[in-house]
């Protein structure tokens, strides 16, 4: 293609010829207002940034800072703190993680593999002391659950692989769910029957459990008010007595 | 008198009395050197610009059905590949990499000789570069038509389409290192900054974006990070870069007068790199992050009001006087308006982003208003400007048609527009409904099918405009231009107006 | 400017800030983050997701589904996107672990999706009854294992007007399925999916191919593409397939043949139904009633009283 491309100096390019010089730069020095415009640009990014920046934390995910991880008192509404659980909450969990696989997640058990039911049994929402009993140190031999004889399974104690906090949470969920509605059963208590129980060694039988009185419930201490960060609602202490139903 | 003999000396600053040696003055020693200049670069440069108005034009037709489709879903509904949401990131990319990226290359290459006062070296490395950026394009959009697309925004191309493109990239930066290396301008001009400043963010940006995002995948959210960080710095430091290092070029040049202020252009640039470079969290805001990185990009995007500011008024200042010369001057009529656009779109972009605001447009269809003022009111248009006076020095022709640029000129002016309006105005309507609980959400989505016709007619009225202007080009090309010692004028010059387009 | 050092190092410097600030600072805070669990080490959450499920994310993300719809949802303070039920809680960084690529998405042309494979499973059976009707009737549409859906709708982006097909008033519904309320163990009883008068639940599997292969046929004017080339039309060789799409009106095929999903389409389904950021998570407060435990007493029909 032609583009009228010359070598010679009189012929350069009109376009070329025409042209101006390469551009340059004045000097001309700033201006007041402009530096006013620069010092509010700084001031409000600056606020904005103060202001918003969430602590410059990585869990700040709230532009107004703090964390949400601690509620503020009586602020939410909703406020069950989803990081502190209600003990029936945990011990949901730790019962779908322990005892489902026996109990099942109805609390029905399986009566074709021995395993006595919890919903509705007298074992459950009677006395907690012989609850306590049975889940630190286990449960061997016939046993009668809502009237059923079981007994050719064997329960296995608990006392080394859950804290008591754990005992306790898990305790209080089997005693306020699928219908029942005994009190929840504390941390303290589970302290307390582990040491009154720490001589003894091999599993429970239902013998032993009789020859505990069926009205005897643990000591929950209205001062012990549950574990650090259990909702107001899970601290009703021990009101056991009323809720424990008639043994039948 | 041939090349060889021309006595090129540096030439002195100051733009008076011209010495006369041996019957040849310093203004003709000039002269021949830019048309050297100008001879060396013509190849690379034209093959730039070629390949971008034919990406331009196809992303122009991809826009076009994409906005088509979203009011008429079921337009070629079977057609896997033509597919909206292929379709969509196809035309951006396309946009992005095939348009406005060669359109820059092409004028910083032009733009980086003529400054550095030396002769183009090797030019089939560049010929080669765009060679090779022209294959990573077209792989990557038929990657994406293809189905595949890996799902991050401004991202899309498949990964070994990135690679061809940074084997093209690393090609046009070693010849931007060669021709730094024998520079013969004895100081830095402003353009060049900017220049050098998108020539090095670029494969930085890019090269962080791919190697955290495929090479060594970061965790979670913070590929969403790294993908808006990359996005919006491809906009600003990249696009933006080369953007405003045009306009700080074609101005001055045309109206024939120095830049108003060399600090305010330092600070401008400054505070540009500085603060521009931290935004684009801003995108995700309200989203899944720690607040303090969207914070400080919306601090960011406020502090980048400095460097607005600076540049607006460097360039008002460098222009006072001068404004009727628009009348004229193609090429300054588009870079004004994107320069003018650069201002709007950094406000809106402040607006935008704010907690307050973004928690009724974010989400809508203002966010794409924004990213259509700064890839197309304001770098196209400054790029068009720039073409418009570049390409008749390279093919040594005039543009032919005054008729055609200004039929360019208002079609664009008219097509960005009502788009920006549309996309803009249904965004805010949009947001006002999604933020309405008892507004079942079909009928937020139907509320806007009104401004998405708007944008469809919009889209239209830009494939006039780029249409007109790619046969114009090609009449350049095809060396069908006027030969004329003065140029193509947008309308008759009186006597004692001074454009030089 | 006169020196080429001092230029090029700043050049350098300020992106280099950047780069750290907004890419590798961040990182080092919520770039290795673990799944939560509790005490135990169990219930950990988030999951990783199920190969067709991988495999269906890039279904998703191949076909641009990103640039409609968004999967995140903004706190009480930042829009309405909990009131729209689009989650019960605002998303984290932590809900994000497992997904490459991350699908943010940053347009809303399309409803959020951070909680659709959450939203087809459990409502709560008082909403069921307000707004769009429910029937339930058991029908072979697809094989799911969800549990029994309910199909109430959340009346925020569901046909307003009852659908195109049989009945626009539907008679007010009897409650769905059992309400699994001992969630656990419900998935077991194998329950074919809920439909509403032979129309698949709200957000169910069925309802999803339904749904992508012709938009129109549950919200009117959506302007959805239908994404036909994921489904196959193929002759009937003896026993109709188990999952071929159950079509009515326009888009039935004709006798003897059916409509089957690619298996693409399938993963994307399952993509689809992996979605779920109800989890409660440490970092974030849930922001609507608490108690995301079985009690279905807890949320009040407030959408279906509002539309």
């Amino acid at each position: 293609m032609d583009y009228s491309e010359t070598e010679d100096v009189q012929q350069v390019h009109a376009a070329i010829q025409r042209e101006k010089r390469e551009p340059r730069v004045g000097l001309e020095p700033l201006s007041i207002w402009l530096i006013a415009v620069y010092g509010l640009a700084v001031f409000f990014g600056g606020a904005y940034l103060g202001r918003f920046a969430g602590n410059f934390s990585g869990d700040g995910l709230d532009p107004l800072g703090g964390a949400p991880r601690v509620a503020k008192a009586g602020s939410s509404v909703g406020g069950a703190e989803v990081a502190q659980l209600g003990p029936v909450d945990r011990g949901k969990k730790i019962f779908s993680a322990n005892c489902a696989v026996c109990h099942q997640p109805s609390g029905l058990g399986a009566a074709g593999q021995g395993y006595p039911p919890l919903a509705g049994s007298e074992w459950v929402v009677g006395s907690t002391k012989r609850l306590g009993m049975i889940l630190l140190k286990g449960l061997e031999g016939p046993i009668t659950v809502k009237g059923q004889q079981y007994g050719t399974a064997v329960m296995q104690p608990w006392e080394k692989t859950l804290t008591d906090a754990k005992i306790a949470d898990v305790l209080t969920y089997i005693r306020q769910e699928w219908g029942n509605t005994a009190g929840p059963v504390t941390a303290e208590g589970i302290a307390a029957l582990r040491k009154e129980m720490a001589g003894h060694t091999g599993s429970f039988h239902a013998d032993d459990l009789n020859a505990i009185p069926a009205d005897a419930m643990l000591a929950g201490g209205e001062a012990a008010a549950a574990p650090a960060g259990a909702p107001p609602a899970g601290g009703a202490s021990p009101a056991p007595a009323g809720a424990t139903p008639p043994k039948p | 008198m041939t090349p060889a003999e021309i006595p090129l000396t540096p030439p002195s600053t100051a733009a008076v009395a011209l010495p006369v040696e041996n019957g040849v003055t310093r203004s003709d020693v000039e002269q021949v050197e830019r048309a050297l200049i100008d001879a060396s670069t013509r190849v690379p440069v034209l093959i730039f610009y070629t390949s971008a108005i034919v990406w331009l034009l196809l992303a122009t037709l991809l826009t076009l059905l994409a906005s088509l489709k979203l009011h008429m879903p079921d337009l070629l509904g079977g057609v896997a590949f033509l597919t909206w949401g292929r379709l969509r990131p196809a035309q951006m990319d396309v946009m992005l990499y095939g348009w406005a990226s060669m359109v820059g290359i092409g004028t910083a290459i032009w733009l980086m000789a003529r400054l550095s006062r030396t002769t183009l070296r090797h030019p089939l490395l560049l010929v080669a570069g765009a060679g090779f950026w022209n294959l990573g394009v077209l792989v990557g959009v038929i990657g994406i038509l293809a189905g595949r697309s890996t799902g991050y925004e401004w991202l899309e191309f498949p990964p070994f389409a990135a690679l061809i493109l940074f084997v093209a990239y690393s090609l046009v930066v070693s010849w931007a290192v060669l021709m730094f290396r024998f520079r013969r301008s004895e100081s830095i001009y402003i353009t060049q900054w900017y220049l050098l400043g998108a020539f090095l963010w670029f494969p930085w940006m890019y090269g962080a974006a791919q190697i955290m995002l495929f090479v060594v995948p970061v965790q979670g959210v913070m590929q969403a990070a790294v993908n808006w960080w990359f996005a919006n710095n491809f906009l600003y430091l990249w696009l933006g870069s080369i953007g405003l290092g045009t306009a700080y070029y074609t101005i001055p040049k045309v109206i024939g007068r120095p830049v108003y202020s060399y600090h305010l252009a330092a600070i401008g640039f400054w505070t540009y790199a500085l603060f521009a470079s931290w935004t684009g969290m801003q995108r995700v805001v309200d989203g899944p992050f720690p607040a303090w990185m969207i914070t400080a990009s919306i601090a960011a995007a406020i502090l980048a009001i400095i460097p607005v500011a600076t540049v607006g008024l460097n360039h008002h200042m460098t222009m006072r006087g001068n404004f009727p010369l628009m009348r004229y001057s193609p090429a300054l009529r588009f870079t004004v308006f994107g320069a003018i656009a650069y201002t709007v779109f950094s406000l809106v972009g402040v607006l935008i982003s704010l907690r307050s605001v973004a928690r009724v447009v974010h989400f809508t269809e203002a966010g794409m208003a924004y990213t259509q003022l700064g890839v197309y009111a304001f770098f196209t248009m400054v790029m068009f400007g720039a073409m418009y006076y570049i390409v008749p020095r390279l093919v040594g022709r005039e543009w032919r048609y005054a008729s055609l640029i200004k039929l360019h000129f208002w079609a664009s002016t008219y097509g960005i527009g009502l788009m920006v309006l549309m996309l803009f105005a249904g965004g805010m309507v949009q947001g006002f409904d999604l933020n309405d609980p008892a507004l079942p959400f079909s009928e937020t989505t139907q509320t806007i099918l009104a401004y998405l016709r708007g944008q469809t007619l919009a889209s239209l009225l830009l494939a006039v405009a780029h249409f007109v202007f790619a046969a114009h080009f090609g009449m350049m090309l095809f060396g069908l231009g006027r030969t004329a010692s003065m140029p193509t004028f947008l309308n008759p010059q009186a006597d004692d107006v001074g454009a030089h387009v | 400017m006169k020196g080429l050092l001092p230029l090029i190092l700043g050049i350098f410097g300020t992106f280099a800030f950047s780069w750290a600030g907004l890419t590798l600072i961040p990182n080092a805070q919520i770039g290795h983050l673990d799944p939560q669990t509790d005490e135990e080490g169990l219930d950990a959450y988030p999951a990783p997701k199920s190969g067709l499920a991988v495999r269906g994310q890039q279904v998703y993300a191949a076909n641009g589904c990103v640039y409609c719809h968004s999967q995140q949802v903004r706190a009480d303070y930042a829009g309405s996107d909990i009131e729209r039920k689009w989650g019960e809680r605002r998303s984290a960084p932590r809900d994000y672990l497992f997904e490459r690529p991350v699908l943010l998405g940053k347009s809303r042309l399309g409803p959020d999706l951070a909680n659709i494979g959450k939203r087809s499973a459990v409502e709560e059976p008082e909403a069921a009854a307000a707004p769009a009707a429910a029937q339930p009737a058991p029908a072979g549409a697809g094989a799911s294992a969800q549990p029994t859906a309910n199909a109430s709708a959340p009346a925020t982006d569901v046909r307003p007007e009852g659908g195109p097909a049989p009945a626009p008033g539907a008679p007010p519904a009897a409650s769905p399925a059992p309400v699994a309320a001992v969630a656990a163990a419900a998935p077991n009883t194998a329950a074919p999916v809920t439909t509403v008068n032979g129309e698949p639940a709200l957000y169910s599997t069925a309802w999803h191919h339904r749904h992508l292969y012709d938009p129109r046929s549950f919200v009117k004017h959506s302007n959805m593409p239908a994404y036909r080339f994921l489904y196959e039309k193929r002759r009937i060789g003896g026993e109709p397939s188990a999952d071929a799409l159950q079509l009515t009106g326009d888009d039935a095929p004709l006798e003897g043949w059916e409509i089957v999903p690619t298996y693409e389409a399938k993963s994307l389904v399952a993509y689809l139904m992996s979605l779920d950021q109800s989890h409660p998570l440490k970092e974030v407060k849930n922001t609507t009633v608490a108690a995301p435990a079985a009690s279905p007493a807890a949320a009040p029909p407030t959408e279906g009283a509002a539309k």
